[in-house]
């Protein structure tokens, strides 16, 4: 409740308005899922915000610490549930931290395969709803359109939509054939086609431009300060991204790949318009990731055969602990498991990129006004689900 | 009206009040089945053009043909629907805020001239008349948000009285710019002027700056994308009718089309010829030597022809709000007051100076 008191309004000169306590949520339209924002508004504009988080509270970390390592899989699809793929990926690193092992080779470049498809889906939900946030709704289909594509991509190798848990410790649950892999060739080179009507119709629009630029401005510090990790801390022109600074997968080694930073185009660095910009910007180098592993992918196996005879018995790593993070769409997520020895770990703990970044909320919203907020909400690009977990 | 009134009274007999209250009867009776089926084939229009534009179909089940009966559909739900009043609202403006909204709209059909004397009104006044009309509306909506008791409609109930009396000010001017070219309030001399001389968007390019001026300004007065602050679903929820269900809710949603209609019917006979067609004139075509047509026939092809030009100007407003973001509160009334007051002014201005020459691209 701190941040109410900061901000009030002058109430010694003879001129002022009452302020109206307003609850933006948890069931609003552009809130992205059920966050609850408290705020203070004077008039349309908005003099102090406290976001209340917790609808959608899960215990998906006590979870954790009841099933095995393998049976954690499926729950971690749910945290990010727009980007399943990146978060099977961070705790299948964690296990096989823990358990000391690699994946295969051929593995590592199916995951990059994965993961980045599941990237462009995760961006595309970020444009399209940031359409609707704004008031305008089409782009938000043609959005829907190209990750129906993807979704249908990895339904073929998964046999899920949404929630894949396909990859686990140890590999991929199913290996990938040429035909598909010339069917993601295909939606790679439509995408940047469709990438580019994405931009005459929303990116380059005088309206969408005026709305965004300058608001919500998030420095270079603040963004540091609060631990924002990836498009939001990037769009404050911080070149920061594990797949190019700390290479959690071999393939990003190889791979040549930009990290797009905003650069402050059509306002100030770190406003919203920089943050949207750089997710667009990633999506192109995904395609471009994409194509490189698609061309470089070596034959082998997609699972350890070790650890195939493993998954009938319940994994039990050595006592230790392990720490891994991995650059999701929506910034950095980690997973930090403890064993004892046991068929589960005794603490499972994840780090998640969205409710770092929804931090800077409170402070970025002060001095803004309605419409602007709902702005600046849909810039961070928060899921819920990985919030509350 | 006149028309009708002498037809009760000479043909079926009736005599003073009974024929004035049996000619209004059909007269409101007539409008009122016009908006109702206008509105609900807007409403299927706004689906299938929304639905084209981002790469789905839209209703195709009902009626079988292309969804046609969805809206006939949703009518009969919203009509079944249980009326529900908030608990904690002010129920009696709570009740009346629909009504009053949609009454200031219907007041303003009555003087659309459909086609030749085919006008429930003519007024002398009758832009004047519209204008006015038109802003009983915004009562209607800020007694809806506030009877409410909900903090959205207040927002979008205070959001439509800033916009829409900001916005009343460069509609006027723009509607100026016509009137004194023609010199008259009526609308049907524009019309007939229009017919002699030929459209009046092409007389000068401050003409085409009044037009443009009016066809934002028109939005903003609809409350259409870009301008829909008052219901901005992304930020208010739904606006000043948040709390609205069935058939109350209904009325705001006719209101919206029938004023969508009424902007695009005088964007349509002031700038764009109303039912006449250009470099025809129509009033030959009753002759045996040319076509021989009745007068029903030449009324008729009035009328389509009047639709024809309005409907183009409904489907660009939602052409335009299917592509365009919101703008915000401030942002709103900068183009309003910055940009289109004085453009307005200066189409008035310079028309009143080619006026007073002779100037134009067409004798005047």
């Amino acid at each position: 409740m701190e941040a109410l008191e900061m901000y009030t309004v002058d109430r010694t000169s003879d001129v002022y308005t009452e302020e109206l306590r307003l609850n933006l949520g948890p069931q609003h339209p552009s809130t992205h899922g059920v966050l609850r924002v408290e705020l203070q508004m004077d008039g349309e504009i908005i003099t102090a915000a406290r976001s209340d988080i917790g609808y959608l509270h899960r215990c998906a970390e006590k979870i954790g610490e009841n099933v095995t390592y393998l049976q954690y899989t499926p729950y971690t699809d749910r945290m990010d549930y727009l980007a399943s793929m990146n978060n099977n990926l961070a705790w299948s690193l964690t296990v096989e931290k823990l358990l000391d092992i690699e994946a295969p080779e051929r593995s590592q470049w199916i995951r990059v395969l994965v993961v980045e498809l599941n990237r462009i889906a995760s961006h595309l939900i970020a444009f399209g709803t940031y359409g609707i946030d704004l008031g305008a709704n089409t782009p938000f289909f043609y959005a829907f359109r190209e990750r129906e594509s993807i979704m249908a991509l990895l339904e073929k190798i998964s046999g899920a939509r949404m929630l894949y848990n396909f990859i686990r410790p140890g590999g991929v649950a199913n290996d990938i054939d040429d035909a598909w892999m010339d069917e993601v060739l295909a939606f790679c080179d439509d995408f940047d086609k469709r990438w580019d009507e994405y931009n005459r119709i929303l990116t380059n629009n005088h309206i969408f431009i005026k709305r965004t630029a300058n608001i919500g401005i998030l420095t270079k510090e603040m963004a540091l300060a609060y631990g924002c990790t990836g498009p939001v801390l990037r769009a404050s022109g911080v070149k920061w991204d594990l797949r190019r600074d700390i290479p959690y997968l071999k393939p990003y080694d190889e791979i040549e790949f930009d990290v797009p930073v905003g650069m402050g185009t059509h306002g100030t660095l770190g406003d919203c318009w920089d943050r949207y910009w750089v997710r667009m910007r990633e999506m192109r180098e995904c395609t471009s990731i994409i194509r490189q592993a698609i061309a470089a992918i070596p034959d082998g196996v997609h699972m350890e055969k070790k650890m195939e005879r493993m998954y009938k018995t319940p994994l039990t790593p050595e006592p230790g602990e392990a720490y891994m993070r991995c650059e999701n769409p929506r910034g950095e997520l980690a997973f930090y498991a403890v064993s004892e020895g046991g068929k589960s770990p005794i603490r499972c703990r994840a780090r998640a990129p969205s409710f770092c970044n929804l931090s800077v909320l409170d402070k970025l919203l002060p001095g803004t006004m309605l419409a602007d907020g709902v702005a600046v909400i849909g810039s961070l690009d928060i899921v819920l689900g990985e919030v509350d977990r | 009206m006149e028309t009708l009134i002498g037809v009760f009274e000479q043909q079926l007999g009736l005599e003073g009040v009974w024929a004035l209250s049996a000619a209004y009867s059909v007269c409101i009776g007539s409008l009122l089945g016009f908006i109702t089926v206008y509105a609900m084939f807007a409403i299927w229009m706004e689906r299938k053009v929304a639905a084209h534009m981002q790469v789905r179909m839209g209703p195709m089940e009902t009626g079988a043909w292309h969804g046609w009966a969805q809206s006939i559909a949703d009518a009969v739900k919203l009509l079944f629907k249980e009326d529900i009043i908030p608990s904690q609202s002010n129920k009696v403006m709570f009740w009346i805020a629909p009504a009053v909204v949609f009454c200031g709209v219907f007041a303003g059909f009555i003087v659309i001239p459909f086609a030749l004397g085919l006008q429930i009104a003519d007024l002398n006044l009758g832009i004047f008349f519209l204008i006015s009309i038109a802003s009983i509306e915004v009562i209607g909506v800020i007694m809806a948000g506030w009877a409410s008791n909900s903090k959205y409609s207040l927002f979008g109930a205070i959001r439509e009285a800033a916009q829409v009396v900001s916005y009343e000010i460069p509609t006027a001017t723009a509607l100026l710019v016509p009137i004194l070219v023609v010199g008259s309030f009526r609308l049907d001399d524009f019309n007939l002027w229009q017919e002699a001389n030929g459209w009046l968007i092409f007389h000068s390019p401050w003409m085409m700056l009044a037009g443009l001026v009016f066809f934002i300004s028109s939005l903003a007065g609809c409350k259409r994308a870009p301008f829909d602050l008052p219901e901005a679903e992304s930020e208010l929820v739904s606006g000043f009718h948040t709390e609205y269900s069935g058939m109350r809710f209904s009325f705001f949603f006719l209101e919206e089309y029938a004023s969508m209609f009424v902007a695009s019917a005088v964007m349509a006979t002031l700038w764009f010829g109303g039912w006449t067609i250009p470099f025809v004139d129509m009033s030959t075509w009753t002759d045996p030597d040319s076509f021989g047509l009745s007068d029903v026939a030449v009324t008729s092809i009035g009328i389509v022809v009047l639709l024809a030009k309005t409907f183009f100007f409904i489907f660009v407003q939602m052409w335009l709000r299917w592509t365009l973001p919101r703008l915000r509160v401030d942002q709103v009334m900068t183009l309003g007051y910055k940009y289109l007051v004085p453009w307005g002014f200066v189409a008035l201005v310079m028309t009143a100076i080619f006026k007073y020459y002779g100037w134009g691209w067409f004798p005047n």
